[in-house]
């Protein structure tokens, strides 16, 4: 089907192209009725596609000329329908992960989690700057035994959202598949895994309502002229030394000293606490395709650096082995930058042996903004 | 003389962004986007009161044409001391790119045909989405960035296109499609999301060129 574009001219040409519109029953989309076609005025009509060389004849043979707006109708009607989601769409219980979801679903989310679960117990960590409470989620299999501990935390930089949706995910899978799936009940038979799904709280929402690209927490400087804190240069590891700015309103202000923010505070406390027991710390970040090692404050290797690359390379080729996406290893001071206060380099200085930064999919193409399309494929091959 | 890099490592993955912005420039086109598959090696050579140079063997894909990869080598010179100069680059793409030519005539013909000059915004939007039939218009946002990239890149930077905040077209009376862009660029080293204005003319035939780019004024 075609739609053209025709200005008519003269009351002659406006009343062929009103007998043209009712002998062949033409689709008028402007104007909507032929009593309204008038001289020197835009005529938009779709022409089904058995009826279009007739009535281009027809046109040509009354001097009426014409422009064909839209070559085919059909292919604009398939292009502009949603892709039939299916095959990708992942609910459990209801709920969509498969998709980008607010802080109010993330809570919501975690509330349904533990009340459909035996395993899971949420926690309260603290709160943020503007006052939200920061929950965690403790994965654990009753025991008379103490379990050492696996702590993983997303969304501590509000733009990288692939990172809570990953959170999410990680515990769906969990919760879904430790019955069945060997690796996982052996797992949880000597590991509690502690999951926080969205650290910087405050900055998570203001992506959603302000700014898709805001990094940083909301916490104000400078009498309130100026926002936010880089929770990951906030850290009690070579603060304020390398890689940070003291400009409040720089994307890597490190904060006024090192655990300045409530929320740096609150999740430092809270593995201090434990950290006897925490065998790994994991944070989740986006983008760019890489697992980092400490540090990022100097070059010079950690203690146990050897270990620490040898499980990254094989995580790294897992990770690859399921959808070919590659990974690289290395410490982010060699393969990023320099950069002091992060929550990686403090944990493995307060003595957690394995601690990682990943920086999941993709390199750049889409960066922050990645498709949810993505969130299947990204999530399970993290996984 | 020139030092092999480890290609994984930042310096070359830094010239390597540089490069793919020349080459989205160059070759892209609302039927063409070119992403950077693999960087495969990497060389640097410092040469005395001239600068860095970074030799860099790349394995690129049309993002509309996922399945087959296109090797290229690029050089990459960083001038010593001038902040203000943009890094030559030269590229050699080894084989052919698919021909676009059909998809740019129909995006030609189509934007020609418009009444109403184009506008969009938010090219993704939030959650990453580009209706189809902005797409063309999204790969000329690679080819108008692709260009501040280059211009602005040093060994201290890598940009990215973080996303299109805003698209106007512009109707011409020469043959040229005209599109205003404000495309935020992300830095990687700083984190800052850099706003800039961008002045993009296109012709099927002609090929792409910026007429116009600046930083645009504070914040989204």
């Amino acid at each position: 089907d075609e739609v053209l574009h025709i200005v008519p001219e003269t009351f002659q040409q406006v009343q062929h192209l009103q007998l043209l519109c009712s002998t062949f029953m033409l689709d008028l989309w402007k104007p909507l009725l032929p009593e309204d076609i008038r001289a020197g005025e835009d005529l938009h009509i779709r022409v089904p596609a058995p009826l279009v060389q007739e009535v281009k004849d027809s046109l040509d043979q009354h001097m009426i000329s014409y422009r064909v707006l839209i070559p085919d109708v059909q292919k604009l009607v398939d292009q502009s329908m949603p892709r039939e989601r299916s095959s990708h769409r992942q609910v459990s219980g209801g709920y969509v992960y498969t998709e980008y979801h607010p802080m109010e679903e993330i809570y919501q989310w975690m509330t349904q989690i533990q009340k459909n679960s035996e395993l899971v117990t949420q926690h309260t960590l603290g709160k943020t700057f503007e006052g939200r409470t920061m929950y965690y989620l403790q994965i654990s299999q009753p025991s008379n035994k103490t379990k050492k501990i696996i702590w993983m935390d997303c969304g501590i930089h509000a733009r990288e959202w692939i990172s809570p949706a990953f959170c999410q995910w990680f515990v769906k899978e969990i919760l879904q598949n430790y019955n069945t799936d060997p690796k996982i009940s052996r797992f949880l038979q000597n590991l509690d895994l502690y999951v926080l799904p969205v650290l910087n709280i405050d900055g998570y929402i203001y992506s959603w309502e302000k700014d898709r690209l805001w990094r940083k927490s909301r916490s104000p400087y400078e009498n309130g002229t100026c926002y936010g804190t880089d929770l990951n240069r906030n850290f009690n590891s070579s603060w304020g030394s390398v890689g940070v700015s003291f400009n409040c309103s720089s994307d890597v202000f490190c904060g006024s000293g090192p655990e300045s923010e409530p929320e740096t505070k609150a999740v430092a406390q809270f593995i201090k606490s434990k950290k006897s027991d925490i065998l790994c710390y994991l944070t989740i970040h986006s983008y760019g395709q890489l697992i980092l090692t400490p540090y990022g404050s100097t070059t010079k290797p950690p203690s146990n650096n050897e270990e620490l690359m040898q499980v990254a390379k094989e995580a790294a080729a897992a990770l690859t082995g399921k959808y070919g996406t590659s990974y690289r290893v290395g410490s982010t001071a060699s393969i990023l930058y320099s950069n002091s206060g992060s929550s990686r380099d403090w944990a493995h200085t307060i003595g957690i042996p394995l601690s990682y930064t990943f920086e999941l999919r993709d390199t750049g193409t889409h960066g922050f903004v990645l498709p949810p399309d993505q969130i299947q494929p990204t999530c399970e091959e993290t996984m | 003389r020139a030092m092999e890099l480890p290609p994984g490592h930042f310096p070359a993955a830094r010239a390597a962004a540089a490069a793919l912005g020349y080459l989205r420039y160059l070759r892209g086109g609302p039927g063409r986007g070119l992403r950077l598959r693999e960087l495969r090696r990497a060389r640097r050579q410092d040469i005395d009161d001239v600068g860095h140079k970074y030799y860099l063997e790349l394995e690129l894909e049309d993002v509309l044409d996922k399945d087959s990869t296109v090797s290229c080598t690029a050089e990459v010179l960083y001038h010593l001391g001038s902040k203000s100069s943009a890094p030559d680059v030269q590229v050699t793409v080894q084989g052919e790119l698919r021909s676009t030519e059909q998809a740019d005539q129909e995006f030609y013909n189509w934007i020609r045909s418009l009444e109403k000059e184009l506008v969009a915004e938010n090219i993704p939007d939030s959650h990453g989405n580009v209706p189809p039939e902005l797409e063309p218009i999204h790969l000329l946002a690679w080819v108008a960035s692709g260009y501040v990239i280059w211009q602005n890149s040093t060994e201290n930077t890598k940009l990215h296109l973080a996303q299109v905040k805003h698209v106007k077209q512009v109707k011409r009376s020469d043959e040229d499609l005209q599109f205003d862009f404000v495309v935020l660029l992300h830095e990687m080293v700083s984190q800052e999301v850099l706003p800039w204005q961008v002045t993009l003319l296109w012709h099927p035939q002609h090929g792409a060129r910026v007429s116009q780019s600046r930083a645009a004024g504070a914040g989204s």
